[in-house]
């Protein structure tokens, strides 16, 4: 491929903290890579780790999740919840042989734009050196 | 009931937001490329720009060309849906178009801002579109209730937070029900002769307003009473009342809201091993000094002699309940002031660990009681026996000292029963047993149950200013939200449990933070109460069947905008 690799990464933001913080990003006109695409939710909780397989499996390069820093989430405790379900998948995608090192979960607040940056920019890095999703050619739907 | 629909007709309406779309996005390309994507080949697709969508002008003419193309789904791409989601929602509602059946994309904040080179912003703000467009054409119609409510209030507590949430609320079009469970209204402030900061007697503050509530005809003061039930939502919960002195079931009514206003106590020094003392000792909390002022207008020992030297002893089980109680300083500072005032010669040992003093009069008051010659130590442990004091002065070795009373600062706490009444209303305590506000800086005074509100010191440590303050804050939340005459819009993004899937396992009733969600023992599933629901999605996250949809984000949705963006 003589075309630079452009990853593919499903980012869930949750409409109260992550994704005002990538929107202040923007606001301040500050940069990072055109591979992260946001889709919107209520609540990081509302991202049934089943859209995660979904997407992974669709050729998602990455997932990121976004969500409120913990004892902030807007309806209480709904990122606790997200954490641990996090947590559980990372444990099923190893144990499955696939990348769970292509999932992340980070906290950001609406405040934070220079760390919506700073982590899609990493993430995007990081995955970039990963290469392609080699799961999407394996198996499918 | 999706394939009536094979006619879909999408307008997806581009806005240029001035230069700041179109200099960054190249619209044209995007005009062009889409039409000719193959998702859309059978279906029908209009692509327009505009200068300027969120102007008057610009609503107008999306309106007429929803009406004019009879579109059946509608994709705006402009800003972020937190400036002007509302705004395009209500175009559709203007229209025939339902507003659950369009979807706005971020090609400004997320796309047009962020990324210096067209056409990779072009790029992504396509692939963006695309997601959206697929999205909304899994999107249902969703239908908004209106619902009556009441716009009458409980207020729970008649000190001076219930009484003045009381007055602040009640009216010739709402009802306002003060239910206290001692036998007259006043609360703490019985307690107090002279209110902080200068002990200026102006205690008729109290009392006037005990009188304006009383006169007040829309208020209904219920004494020795207290909550049996509540059951409902914001606009209508179901209240009865329990009369205490004979534990007969006492007045039942509606209202539209609830405000906790039931206070605080002292903690028990009895408690603290190094503040034990016996009933015979010259020692006294805060709230006995209080009453003995008013009692008999000075501070004396029990033999009725003034005491020629006294140690006040702030943070009494700060260290234990881990947080300060905020007004103690204040009011140890007024006490030596009296002290001061009632006799020239007094000598003051002040101990101290911090110095609170977060109002702006504070300061002034301090140096001023401090240059009448009090003496003030900040100590870093300090330990009673009577009114024999143990104290260690901070990088200094232990010191002791007797002094003819000792007045103790104990920490304040949550007036006994509101455990029982946050479990009433299914609100959270915080970790400090104080109740849990829905959001420290964002909504402070109310609870994460719409509609359940506290203020007072049973939300945390709170003076007379601050109970003031919330009690205000919270009947302007009140009387914005329940307008007499007008109904509420409930969300209608909410959980909806399709019941041949729910297998009873009932571990969204276990998450959701709300309680919006119940068994129905009878059928084996769990039921989502609309009215109480929030839309968050958690249960919809972890339902092991599928059972659960959560309303605008469905998983059919979401798996579509995944598809798209991906593809």
């Amino acid at each position: 491929m003589s075309k630079e690799f452009m990853p593919k990464i499903i980012s869930f933001l949750c409409k109260w903290c992550t994704y005002s913080g990538a929107d202040l990003a923007g606001t301040n006109r500050m940069k990072y890579p055109p591979s992260i695409l946001p889709l919107r939710v209520m609540c990081s909780s509302r991202v049934n780790p089943v859209f995660l397989i979904k997407s992974f499996l669709h050729g998602a390069d990455g997932v990121l999740i976004g969500g409120c820093h913990p004892g902030d989430c807007h309806y209480q405790s709904g990122n606790y919840y997200t954490r641990r379900r996090f947590a559980i998948l990372t444990t099923i995608f190893d144990s499955l042989g696939l990348e769970s090192e292509r999932l992340k979960l980070s906290w950001i607040s609406a405040a934070e734009g220079t760390k919506f940056v700073r982590v899609s920019t990493e993430f995007n890095e990081k995955i970039k050196s990963m290469g392609e999703n080699p799961a999407k050619k394996k198996i499918f739907l | 009931m999706e394939s009536k629909k094979t006619s879909s007709k999408i307008g997806v309406y581009i806005c240029e937001c001035g230069p700041n779309i179109a200099d960054n996005i190249d619209i044209d390309t995007i005009i062009a490329r889409l039409p000719s994507l193959e998702e859309y080949q059978n279906k029908e697709l209009v692509v327009k720009r505009y200068k300027l969508l969120c102007s008057n002008e610009g609503k107008e003419f999306l309106e007429n060309e929803i009406r004019e193309n009879e579109f059946t789904h509608l994709v705006v791409a402009a800003c972020s849906p937190r400036d002007h989601d509302t705004t395009f929602i209500n175009v559709c509602k203007k229209t025939q178009l339902n507003p659950y059946l369009y979807k706005m994309v971020n090609i400004r904040e997320q796309c047009a801002w962020i990324i210096p080179d067209k056409e990779k912003a072009t790029e992504k703000a396509i692939r963006y579109i695309r997601a959206a467009t697929s999205r909304v054409l899994k999107q249902s119609e969703l239908i908004e209730k209106q619902l009556d409510i009441d716009p009458g209030v409980l207020v729970i507590g008649g000190g001076i937070s219930g009484i003045e949430t009381a007055l602040s609320l009640a009216g010739k079009e709402r009802k306002v029900y003060l239910v206290e469970k001692s036998s007259e209204l006043g609360g703490k402030m019985n307690m107090f002769k002279e209110l902080l900061p200068r002990q200026n007697g102006n205690r008729d503050i109290i009392e006037k307003k005990i009188e304006e509530v009383k006169k007040n005809e829309s208020i209904t003061i219920f004494l020795e009473t207290e909550l049996e039930s509540a059951v409902g939502f914001l606009g209508n919960f179901e209240i009865s009342l329990k009369n205490i002195k004979n534990n007969q079931p006492g007045a039942e009514f509606t209202v539209g809201a609830i405000v906790a206003a039931t206070g605080f106590r002292l903690t028990d020094t009895g408690k603290l091993a190094q503040y034990k003392y016996s009933k015979e000792s010259e020692v006294y909390t805060s709230l006995e000094i209080e009453n003995m002022i008013k009692r008999d207008g000075k501070i004396v020992l029990k033999s009725g002699k003034e005491p020629e030297s006294v140690g006040l002893i702030h943070c009494v089980g700060r260290e234990e309940k881990g947080y300060c109680s905020q007004i103690c300083c204040n009011y140890m500072l007024k006490f030596i002031s009296f002290l001061q005032q009632q006799s020239d010669s007094i000598k003051i040992k002040d101990f101290y660990r911090d110095m609170c003093l977060p109002h702006k009069e504070d300061q002034g008051f301090f140096e001023e009681v401090k240059n009448k010659g009090a003496d003030f130590i900040r100590i870093s442990d300090v330990k009673i026996k009577g009114t024999h004091v143990e104290y260690t002065p901070i990088g200094k070795d232990k010191k002791e000292v007797d002094v003819d009373m000792v007045i103790l600062a104990p920490a304040m706490e949550p007036e006994k029963g509101t455990e029982e009444l946050a479990e009433l209303f299914n609100v959270p305590l915080s970790e400090t047993n104080f109740f849990q506000e829905e959001h420290q800086q964002l909504n402070p005074v109310e609870t994460s149950i719409e509609g359940i509100f506290i203020v007072g010191a049973c939300h945390g440590p709170a003076g007379i200013s601050e109970s003031m303050l919330q009690a205000q804050a919270a009947s302007g939340k009140i009387s914005t939200r329940l307008i007499p005459g007008k109904k509420i819009v409930p969300e209608v993004k909410v959980s909806e449990i399709m019941e041949d899937f729910c297998m009873g396992c009932r571990t969204c009733m276990d998450i959701c933070s709300y309680g919006a969600i119940t068994f129905d023992g009878e059928l084996s599933v769990c039921v989502v109460n609309e009215a109480i629901c929030r839309g968050c999605g958690n249960c919809a996250g972890s339902c092991p069947s599928g059972a659960i949809r959560a309303k605008h984000f469905t998983s059919a949705q979401i798996y579509q905008e995944i598809i798209e963006a991906i593809r």
